[in-house]
This record gives C-alpha cells, structure tokens and sequence, in this order.
C-alpha cells in the first residue's frame, strides 16, 4: 500500500454510555467508556458475562446507537446517522466475524462471501469471493451449502466474507467460541495472521485467556467500564 | 491519504470509502437494487416452498373461485351476447300485450325487413279423453320463425309437417318433460282450448326460449292459426304478441337504437317494450350478474380470511429468517433492501399462488358448461376470460400486499444486533408508518377494487363495511380476551391456570388466533344460516289460508259461472276473483322510466309488464299505510293504491303520477294510498290497485283463487281435471307446482352456495390449522421447559384444550352474532326472502367448526408434547 501513514485513531470513543431497555427493567450497559484504537492494532476486550464487552463491540460496529458521548470510526463520526447511512458505511470499513458464523444457510460459500461485495455494488463480487475464499483454504469447498460444512470450515467462510471487502476494522465476537480446540486454534491463527497480513484493526471478544493475550493490547471491562488502563499501543503491522 | 481516500488492499479491490452514506451505495441506483434484491430472493427461496403451502393454498382458492365464478358468469353472457340474434329471436322485437298490432305498428314494423310474429301464454293441455292435463307455456309462431338460429325436433319436419294442419287438427311440438307429464309418446293428441293438437315431434331447441322470460311449464310449441283455432286468443287474454325483426346485413347498436328511437316517437302509445339483440335476455342476465356478484364476494371473503393466513405465514417465515435478516444488515444491507428482498419472495410465492388460482378458474366454465345446461337455456360461450382473471389476480396480490406488508415492514427493522443477543422482533409493535399507511392505502384499494367491479355497488360496500367491522371488533375481541385472563383470579387448577397464562402472556398468538377463527367461524355460520334459510323456505310449509289455485284468464262473459261452479265443486273453499289487466310503467310523474334512476332493489317493479288490477275496496291480505281509500262510487280522476315497500324504493309517495300502457293506452293515475302488502301469504297480490273508474269499459279478464284448506292432494287433482274440462280456456296453476318449480331454482342457488361454502371452508380451516401450527411451534420450547420442571402431558393437553376452549368460546359469540347479522342482510336484503335466526343451525355449525379446529390444534399439541427435552434445551 502507498500512501501517507494514518496519524488518526481508527476507533476513537468518548465517554460513550447506552441504556438498554426502559423504566424498570433498564440496564446501563456502558457508562462513560472512552476507547482509541490504533490503525493495525489487535486489541483483546476481555470480562465477565455482562460486563458490556458485547455492546461496546456493537457500538464500535455501528450497530447499536449510544446515548451519550461520540463515536468516531475510521474517521468518520457515526453519531446521529441513519440506520442505512451506518450500514452501507459498516460494509465497507467494518468486517465482523460472529461465534455462531451467521453464514446465509440458502446461499454457497462462495454467494456468502460474496454478499457484502455485491451489497456495496462491487465490479466482480465472485472473482473477489473466490480469491478470498482460496485466501482461507477454502477454493475446493466454494459450492458447498453451510449446512454441508464443518464448524471450522464455516468460520473460515465467515473470515473470508469479512475480510472480502477489504475492511480497515476487523471485529469478532468469540470466533472460536463454537468450536473444538484445535479448530479455534487454526481459527485464531488465520484470524490473526490475515489481520496482520491486511494491517487491518483486530478488536475481538473473547473469555478464552489464551487468545486474549495473543492480542497485543488487552482491555477488560467491568460493569460497563473498562478497568483496566489502556496497554501499550501496539501495531501488529504499519502500513509501509 | 486521508481517510476519506481508497484503501486499496493487497489484492487491489477495495472499495472507495469516501463517507458515510456514501454515493455508491446501492440504495442510490433503484434497478441495480431491485436487480440485485431479485436475486438475493431467489436464493433465498432455494430452501423450497414447504412453509408457504397454506399461504399458496389460501391464494390459490380464493383466486381461483373469483376467476371461475365471473369466467363462468362472462362465459354465459359472452354466450348471449354471442347468441343475442338467436336468442332474441331477431335484430329487435317488439312485445305487446293482450294486443295484436296495429296495421299502421305493422307497416312500420316490416318496412325495417323480415318480420316474425309469435304469441306466448299461459293455458292448459289436456289428453283428449280429459283424464289428465297440465300447464303449458304455449308459442304460437308463424311460418318466418325461427329468423336465427335452428328450431330443432326430433324427428326433423318441414314447418308445415310440424305445425300444418290435417284434417281439422294441428301439429305442435313439445320437450319430453310435457310427454313424461301427461305420460304420452309423440304422435298422441292434446286438446288445448277447443282445438285438439297432434304431438307430431319432440322439441329439442327452441333457440329464442331464453328471451321469453321464465318458463313455468313445458312449452308447447305451435303455428300462429293453431293458436287461433284453440279459441284462447279473447280480447283480455294474457297473450304476449311479439314481432321480431331480421334487419338486412349487420346493424349497429347505433342502427338499432335509432329504430327503437323512431318507433317510440311515431307510436308513442304503442305501449311496446322494446329490445334489441344486444340486450336479448336481460332478466337472465341480470341474475347472472347478481348471483355471479354474491359468490365473487364470497369468494373474496375466502381470499380475506386466507389474506390472515397469508399474515401468519409471512410473519412464521421471517421470524424464522431473523439472523438472515439481521446478517445482512451487518454486512452493509440497508432496511429498504431486506424489505425488498422479502418482499419479492412473498410476491414470487403469491404468484404461484395466483398462477394456480388462474388455471383451476380458467377451467371452471369448461367443467360447468355441463353441469349448468339444464339449468341455464343459453349455450355458454366457453373459454378464457382473460379480464376475470385478471381481476381475480389483481385481488390475489392486492390481498397478498395489504397482509404481508406489515410483518414485512416489521422484518425491515429487525436490528443486526439480533445476531448478538436474543432480541427482534417486538411483536406488538407497528412497523414504521410508511408500512402501515401502505398497508392501510392496499387495504383500501381493495376495497374500492370490490365495490368498483361489483354491479350493485351498495352491496358491495355492505360487504366491505362488514369485512373491516369483523376486523376491527375481533382486534378488540383479542385484546379483551387477553385483558380478562389477565386480570382473572388465580385458579387453583394448575391446567387452568396454564391456560389462563397462555393467553395473556407476551407474544401469545390469542390476538392472530381469534382474528382466524373469528373470520373463518363468521362467515361459516353466514352460509350456513343462509344455507340453512334457503333449505327451510323449500321444505317450508305453505304460509296458512295460502290458496290451493290461481285460476287466470278467466273471461268476464264466464266469470260468474266459474265461481259457481268452483263452489259448487268445493263447496268448503273460499273462492276469491279480481279483475285482471297487464300493464307496464312507462312514466313516474311525468318523466319516462327508462331515464329514471331507481336502486336495484326496486327495479323490478318498472322492468317488463305487470299484472294490475281495480277495486272498490280495499283487498283482503292489504293494510292501508298510508293515505285513504276511495268511495265505493268514486268517479273524479284515475287513482292508484301502490304497495308502500315498493313505492318507498322507487322514491314514490301519496301525490305522485304513475303512467302506466295498458292495451296501448297510456293512462296516467294519482297514487291517493299506500299498501302494506304481504307477498308471503301467497293470497291475491298486486303492486298497482286503481279506483275502477280507471280501467271502465276495458276488455280484461279474471283472476281467481280458491282456497280451500281441508283439500287432499286428490281433491287437487280432481278439481283440476273438472275445471280444465269445463272452462278449457282457464289457465289453472296449482300453487304446490308453482312452488316446486321455485324451489327447484332455490335448491340449485343453495348447491352453488353450499360450493362456495366449501371453499370458504377450506379456506378457514387452512389458516386456522396454520395459525395453530405457528402456535405450536413456539408451544415446544414452553412444553420442553415445563416439561423439566414436573409438568405431565395430561397437564399440559389439558391446558392447552382449556386455552383454545376459552378462545374458541369467545370468539364464537361474535361469530353467532356477525354471522346472523351477516346471513340476515344477504337472505333479507338481496334475496329477498324471509329470514330467521336457526339458533341450532348457526350454533351447530360453530360447535362442529371449533371441534375441527381444537382438534387441528390439540392433534398437533400432541405430538409436540411428545418432543423430547435434550435436543431442544441443547438450542435454546
């Protein structure tokens, strides 16, 4: 990649706080959360059930609205915009890899990672969905239904249609949460290693510790604050 | 680079990522987004259709009975429209009555081309030993008929071997129904006034018979001097005089209009109705459209009630494809993309549908050509209709729309955050309001589509008025039935209590639930009650002090001895005689009829001739409603006594002129009083009753009754057989066969309501079952719970009979009072029959409808109580 190294923050949160729910049963999810995560890093949010870790990744993808505080994603601030404006922004610069995969059952591996591309209107989502899926060892298994592949296989197809449209963000939510231990081993190691290869931003969730500490910046969140103080910044690749 | 800038990745296709709500997005260019929303659908859709099978039926039905009900109906009036010449019996014809033309109406007529005269009345054949005698409908012709279309006998005979007469006798020819009467064979004689006929062939097709009118009796064809010779023919007769025209090369409508034109200005009196080949059965056609109507509207409350199924369907389906929906949004779909894509699925689906419907409609005039030959003289013209369905297919997807937008609107905001918690769909939320005005705007187009097509739009509107108040009332119906099992107190019957809860409990499906059944049983009892009134008004009795006869065509130089002899032949009877005259309204209050509008419901009373009569006094079986009646030596100016029902339809009142044709005349009367007249006592009966300085010196006829109560069916026959002997010219009808005659027409409108019924039935029973089995499936997830918490399968059985019961109970209260309301209106209002509420008819059918449907819903219960809990608690 040529081009001026980025000096911006990729996720830039302020004092963020969300209620969810109302009246009696409302829930104070995150309380005044202020995040800044640099292009490349790999950053491990870590805590217990309940602790806000999911939301704060819902927020960071443009998912869930906040009620208070700002949100800047690559650059851009996400508060106060459409539903559709924050989608069609988060198919471009936010890939998200889920525990449970979430692949279209109706649709191939290779129409699944093809799906955000042609959702952004891209020229060749196909050719771009087989190199990706080649890209995660997948090219023999590119006709293949969800339903006719394995747990691993899935989240490698997962991997591919999130890393396809070239995201800056890369977000996942227990991506080996599902699977045995040596398939979330290999998932990890992909996870990472395309992360790297990409220099994209890594942010995942996870209560596996293991791979929580192969992110280079752990954050753990409590009763929806971050507790501990921010790690070293660590970028796991600077574009050149 | 700023961010604002292309990030092209290693393999160099990134996508510019220039802001948010960036320019390129799809949303921005609306074909490449339908484009690629159809293909999205498709995909999805490779899953198979098996969720969509009561969605596909509901469609399917209701189209399909809407396209096959107005195919059949355009096909029998394709068929006259097609036969018009033949049916008519001309390009145009000419009818009067108790008249023959004048030699002027005569040159006028013939100098427009061929002219065919024929004459058509009442009378009675008898064998010639007078053993035996029936009614027939009698047709004079001459030697033109027919001028289109074949008169076809079997065996085939010149008209003179037909109809000639050999040594003093004439030939006629009947169907085989007057031969199975008085159990003769072709060849036999007849003796019909004082002439005596020959039988000399079977008639086959008579090709004008379905613009005489409905036939009472077999017909009894013959030539115009046969009818002559009978010595029937007496000035007052009810004879129908028509002349039928055969205008040289093809006219126009607009050529038959201008002679019709010109021959109401040059013989203004004529008193002549006039139609022409493009109007050639009216009244044939007018019940065509009017029955055709009643089964599109039942039709289309099947594709209603189907539409909740439609709803249930949708809404089953796109709960199941939450985390589709919501994975899409988290890949950059935008909300008015996944309304697309479903919304293209429910469209593809209801397609089939339609496309099912459209077929099975399309057959229908083929498979009821058969089926309505007897009953309809009109050859239909059989084929495709393309506008019918059309329509119907136009119902199909506006019903389609108007139920599934809402849910759909719903899937549009399901959040991507649904991939990661439990969360969705809110069901009692609305939509966004673009959704629900879209909804509401279809909902009305519907509307306004039925009440459009519909040919008596008041009905129509009846109809729609009643769909929305069921609606409405059993949204409320819901609500209130949840409202009160949650305010119940606690039961100690844990079943009760299980059941109480699952009625009121978020997400419950007692609102869906009672909308289904609540439809499904209203307009069950609604053809079953009308069903039911139609059976009861042919298995009904005859009303009390109903007359045993109607004598007609009595002449007045004999009137005085056929009373006497009826007397003296039922000394116990009570004989009751009324002057007889036929006229036809041609003016209220001066203004022509014909540019007069007046409400379907009265028309009847100013389409063809009427039968009037004069009295001094007021008629026995009448009440006086209004105004007074006049002196027994009243002598100032014509007055008319009009029935105060019809008068209020036609918008008459106390004060108003009433012109009426009478043997060419145009008298012109002052309604003095109103009538309360009881059709229903079958008594002596007219719409019009003038002072008798009216009709003063006018050639008439009578008409007699005789009632007599104690009279065996043999008494009957014997009576008839003596006055048909005596009084030859009398025409006698036995009010039993006149009655059998009618019943036999409301018994085949009750096989076609029974039919619709049917599809109604299925209709309700489909979206009920599918309603049930939505229900069912969320019930596995609480059974499996309850299950592990001690719960038996008798308990839980018992809980969920107990649930449906008490809906079923609810609901079914306002289905009884809907539904009579409903059944009330159609047999009342339109059909003009007496109605009443048949508690055990109505109650019946609901008690059989929800044992159906709890048996449905309790069947399926079953084997989801036999669920086993580890694989479910594993996904929950």
């Amino acid at each position: 990649m040529t081009g001026p190294v980025i000096e911006l923050p990729v996720i830039e949160l302020k004092d963020v706080s969300l209620t969810l729910g109302q009246g009696a049963s409302a829930v104070h999810v995150l309380k005044g959360v202020s995040l800044e995560v640099a292009q490349g890093e790999a950053t491990g949010i870590v805590g217990p059930s309940g602790s806000g870790k999911s939301t704060l990744l819902m927020v960071l993808a443009g998912l869930e609205r906040v009620d208070a505080g700002t949100v800047r994603i690559a650059g851009k601030l996400l508060n106060g915009k459409s539903e559709d404006e924050v989608a069609a922004f988060r198919g471009r610069n936010v890939g998200i890899v889920f525990q449970s995969f979430h692949l279209i059952p109706n649709m191939t591996a290779l129409e699944n990672v093809a799906v955000p591309l042609e959702l952004a209107g891209h020229a060749d989502p196909f050719g771009v969905a087989a190199r990706e899926l080649a890209a995660v060892g997948l090219s023999e298994r590119t006709t293949h239904y969800p339903g006719e592949l394995s747990g691993g296989e899935q989240q490698r197809v997962a991997i591919a249609r999130a890393l396809a449209p070239e995201p800056r963000i890369l977000i996942a939510d227990e991506p080996t949460g599902n699977l045995d231990q040596a398939t979330g081993r290999q998932i990890a190691d992909l996870l990472f290693a395309k992360a790297k290869e990409r220099g994209m931003t890594l942010v995942l969730v996870t209560h596996d510790p293991a791979l929580a500490t192969r992110c280079a910046r752990q954050v753990s969140m409590r009763s929806g604050r971050i507790e501990a103080a921010p790690g070293t910044a660590h970028q796991l690749a600077v574009p050149a | 680079m700023t961010v604002e800038d292309a990030s092209p990745g290693p393999s160099g296709h990134a996508i510019p990522v220039d802001s948010v709500g960036a320019s390129r997005d799809i949303s921005a260019s609306w074909p490449r987004t339908l484009k690629l929303a159809f293909r999205f659908s498709l995909r999805e859709m490779r899953g198979g259709l098996s969720g969509f099978l009561i969605f596909i039926t509901c469609i399917g039905l209701g189209v399909a009975a809407i396209g096959g009900v107005n195919s059949v109906a355009r096909s029998i009036t394709a068929g006259v429209a097609e036969e018009g010449q033949a049916l008519l019996g001309g390009d145009i014809r000419f009818e009067l009555n108790q008249r023959l033309a004048t030699d002027a109406e005569l040159a006028f007529l013939t100098g427009f081309g061929t002219l065919a005269e024929s004459a058509n009345m009442r009378s009675m054949a008898r064998l010639e030993d007078g053993s035996d005698q029936t009614l027939v409908e009698a047709k004079a012709v001459d030697a033109a008929y027919p001028l289109y279309g074949d008169l076809v006998t079997e065996p085939a005979l010149s008209r003179e071997d037909l109809f000639g007469e050999r040594n003093g006798i004439f030939g006629a020819a009947a169907p085989d129904l007057l031969f199975e009467r008085l159990g003769i064979q072709p060849g036999a004689r007849i003796k019909l006034g004082t002439a005596t006929f020959e039988l000399r062939a079977k008639l086959v097709t008579e090709p004008d018979a379905a613009s005489d009118g409905f036939g009472f009796a077999p017909r009894l064809l013959l030539s115009l001097d046969g009818l002559t010779a009978s010595g029937l023919v007496q000035p007052g007769s009810l004879v129908e005089h028509a002349y039928k025209i055969r205008l040289d090369g093809e006219p126009t409508e607009a050529q038959l209009k201008e002679i019709r034109d010109l021959a109401s200005a040059e013989f203004p009196q004529a008193g002549w109705s006039i139609r022409t080949r493009l109007n050639a059965a009216p009244a044939l056609s007018a019940n065509i459209e009017r029955f055709s109507q009643f089964l599109t509207l039942v039709g289309l409350t099947a594709l209603v009630v189907g539409g909740v199924g439609v709803a249930n369907a949708v809404r089953a389906y796109l709960e199941s494809k939450r985390g589709v929906i919501a994975t899409f949004k988290s890949l950059g779909a935008s909300g008015g993309f996944v309304f697309a894509v479903y919304l293209i699925q429910m469209l593809v689906i209801a397609g089939i549908g339609i496309v099912v419907g459209l077929v099975l409609g399309a057959l229908m005039p083929f498979a009821a050509t058969a089926a309505l030959a007897s009953v309809i003289p009109v050859p239909a013209q059989v084929g495709i209709y393309p506008s019918a369905l059309a329509m119907a297919a136009l119902f199909g997807v506006l019903v389609t729309l108007a139920f599934a937008l809402l849910p759909l609107g719903r899937a549009r905001d399901v959040p991507a955050t649904a991939l990661f918690r439990e969360m969705g769909f809110e069901a009692a939320a609305l939509p966004r309001r673009v959704y629900v005005l879209g909804s509401a705007a279809i909902g009305a187009a519907l509307a306004a589509l039925a009440i459009w097509s519909a040919g008596d739009q008041r009905i129509a509107t009846v109809f729609v008025g009643g769909v929305i108040f069921s609606f409405v009332v059993l949204r409320y119906v819901g609500v209130a039935v949840q409202w009160l099992a949650r305010k119940s107190p606690r039961v100690r019957s844990v079943a009760l209590r299980l059941a109480i809860g699952n009625i009121h409990r978020p997400g419950a499906l007692t609102p869906s639930v009672v909308l289904s059944l609540g439809l499904g049983l209203t307009l069950l009892v609604t053809l079953a009650l009308i069903d039911g009134n139609l059976r009861r008004q042919i298995a009904g009795t005859l009303p009390e002090r109903a007359p045993n006869f109607f004598f007609v065509d009595i002449q007045s130089t004999e009137a005085d001895d056929f009373a006497a002899f009826v007397a003296a032949e039922a000394p116990d009877g009570k004989v009751v005689r009324v002057p007889m005259l036929r006229g036809r309204i041609v003016e209220l209050n001066g203004i022509d009829v014909q540019k007069v509008q007046v409400p379907p419901e009265g028309a009847w009373v100013l389409r063809g001739d009427r039968g009037i009569t004069y009295a001094k006094r007021l008629p026995e079986s009448s009440t006086l409603a209004a105004g007074q009646w006049w002196p027994e030596d009243y002598a100032g100016e014509p007055l008319v006594s009009f029935a105060a029902q019809e008068a209020g339809e036609i918008g008459l009142k106390i004060g108003d002129t009433v012109t009426v044709n009478v043997l060419g005349r145009d008298i012109t009367a002052k309604i003095a009083n109103l009538r309360n007249v009881e059709w229903e006592s079958m008594s002596i009966n007219f719409v019009m009753v003038f002072s008798p300085n009216t009709f003063a010196g006018a050639p008439h006829s009578w008409l007699a009754t005789l009632t007599t109560p104690q009279a065996s069916t043999a008494d009957e026959v014997r009576l008839l057989n003596a006055v048909t002997r005596t009084f030859p010219a009398v025409t006698t009808v036995r009010v039993k066969d006149a009655l059998d005659v009618v019943n036999r027409i409301v018994e085949q409108l009750g096989t076609a309501i029974r039919a619709a019924a049917s599809v109604a039935l299925i209709a309700s029973v489909l979206v009920l079952s599918g309603a049930l089995a939505a229900g069912n499936r969320a019930r596995i997830h609480d059974a499996v719970v309850l299950k592990t918490l001690g719960a038996t399968r008798k308990t839980l059985i018992a809980a969920f009979s107990l649930e449906y019961a008490l809906i079923g109970l609810a609901t079914a209260i306002f289905a009884l009072f809907a539904g009579g309301v409903a059944a009330w209106y159609v047999v009342s209002q339109i059909m003009r029959l007496p109605s009443s509420f048949l508690p055990e008819v109505a109650v019946a059918t609901v008690v059989a409808a929800l044992v159906l449907t709890v048996g449905f819903g309790l069947a399926g219960t079953w084997r989801v109580l036999g669920h086993k809990a580890a694989p479910v608690l594993r996904n929950l």
